[in-house]
């Protein structure tokens, strides 16, 4: 019994993440029989969580949380319960974002704060609480972006938070080794969800990547060929 | 069942900077961790008894909570001497077998413990052969005094294991013969009872060394596989 635990879970990748893994024939590898959704709650959460429910094959359990990851209170309470009530997370995507993209001048420091507590702060506190609490990784996979392999001129925060993420991400891969937990970091490009119409509203999203080809990915990482492409910032580019 | 009696109270500074060598970092984590992790994993090992040098206590227990440790460690201060040490250990033991091991040598795997617990002999050391000639000598004179046959000498590695009742005997035996040991392998045999050899790894190496902590590190991170 493997449980997948995913952030940002109402929509985009962290949506399509924990539809990939409830399909009716998973690849090899990647059977997962308990997810763990997590996101703030919301109208499109209540709305996605009916429609998981509604098509569930495979009968996979879901366990949804509402928690806002960039509030380290909430975070660590959801931690707690999770430890809890679902035990063991045996695949972890860090898939929550945040974005405000405004110039150096016009940056305010509590939404680059923000920025930093959602997807760097988030990750870290994650897997530093559920460790501490004795919980054993297989996979983490950490969402970051091609934006933080190269800043970009009007997006600091978010640029900075996604290299740092991606600095993060080859730490704990060598760290967590002792472990034999397996840490990869994902780069995607332009990717069609809300996150992206933030930050470019005049973008025809689809002539870009889906969110359910960055899952696809995913779920090859898990898989047992995953390990194979796992060493490095994996870049998902159209 | 097995208790594990996890040397770490070594004073030795050679490899430190200005810190006991159990905490000395190898690819940035205390050396310590690493033995700790690949033993908690072990299944038949339900005791560790750890010991830790004057004054650093609060360091060792620091890192066995970081690390979410599961099995139920006992805190022994360091002896005198490595046998001391092991004598002090020894008394904490609650399983009816004892595994031996030394924070000093991290690169030790999940598997090497269940490989020596697995052996059917119930008192057993990693060992390894020597690729190299030792020659028997006195010191003072610089007399080369004989030879010795290369074929029927072992590098005695760590971890072994031992009956608890064996190995208490044996520091029994040391304490009326008056005798100290530099490991328990030889020990226990001196002391009269069976023990065997497993074949150990070149990997598992005891890093001593500066140079020992950037040998460990490569080969920790992988660094021969290219």
């Amino acid at each position: 019994m493997a449980t997948l635990l995913v952030t940002g879970a109402s929509r985009g990748i962290g949506l399509e993440t924990v539809r990939r893994f409830m399909r009716k024939e998973p690849i090899t590898g990647a059977v997962v029989d308990r997810i763990v959704l997590v996101a703030r709650d919301s109208e499109d959460y209540t709305s996605a969580l009916e429609e998981l429910a509604a098509a569930n094959p495979r009968e996979v359990e879901l366990v949804a949380y509402r928690a806002d990851v960039g509030d380290r209170a909430q975070l660590l309470a959801l931690t707690e319960r999770v430890a809890a009530e679902v035990g063991n997370v045996d695949l972890l995507v860090n898939n929550a974002g945040y974005t405000n993209p405004v110039p150096l001048q016009q940056v305010d420091f509590a939404d680059f704060e923000r920025t930093m507590a959602v997807n760097l702060y988030a990750p870290f506190t994650l897997v530093q609480d559920l460790l501490h609490r004795g919980n054993q990784f297989d996979l983490i996979v950490n969402v970051a972006s091609t934006a933080g392999i190269t800043g970009r001129s009007g997006w600091l925060t978010y640029s900075a938070s996604k290299a740092a993420l991606i600095n993060m991400s080859d730490v704990m891969r060598e760290e967590l080794a002792i472990y034999g937990t397996r840490v990869v970091c994902i780069s995607p490009g332009r990717t069609a969800t809300a996150l992206r119409r933030v930050l470019a509203p005049s973008e025809d999203p689809t002539t870009i990547m889906q969110p359910q080809d960055v899952a696809a990915v995913i779920e090859m990482l898990a898989s047992p060929v995953g390990r194979y492409v796992d060493s490095a910032n994996l870049v998902v580019r159209q | 069942m097995y208790s594990l009696l996890l040397l770490n109270g070594g004073v030795g500074q050679r490899a430190g900077a200005g810190q006991p060598k159990q905490l000395v970092k190898v690819n940035g984590l205390p050396i310590l961790v690493y033995s700790l992790v690949a033993a908690d994993a072990v299944e038949s090992i339900t005791q560790i008894v750890l010991n830790y040098p004057e004054g650093w206590r609060e360091q060792i227990e620091a890192v066995v909570e970081d690390y979410a440790i599961r099995t139920p460690v006992t805190y022994v201060p360091a002896g005198a001497s490595r046998h001391e040490s092991v004598g002090l250990m020894l008394a904490e033991a609650t399983e009816d077998d004892v595994v031996i091991h030394e924070s000093a040598r991290p690169l030790v795997t999940t598997e090497d413990f269940e490989h020596l617990v697995a052996s059917e002999h119930r008192n057993a050391s990693l060992m390894l052969e020597i690729p190299f000639t030792v020659a028997p000598v006195d010191p003072e004179t610089r007399r080369v005094t004989g030879y010795l046959e290369r074929s029927t000498l072992r590098n005695v590695q760590l971890p072994q294991k031992f009956s608890t009742a064996d190995l208490r005997d044996a520091h029994a035996y040391a304490a009326r013969e008056g005798r100290l040991f530099t490991e328990d392998a030889t020990l226990v045999a001196v002391a009269g009872h069976d023990v065997r050899f497993v074949p150990g790894s070149d990997r598992n190496i005891k890093v001593t060394t500066a140079t020992d902590i950037r040998l460990a590190t490569y080969l920790l991170t992988g660094g021969d596989e290219d």
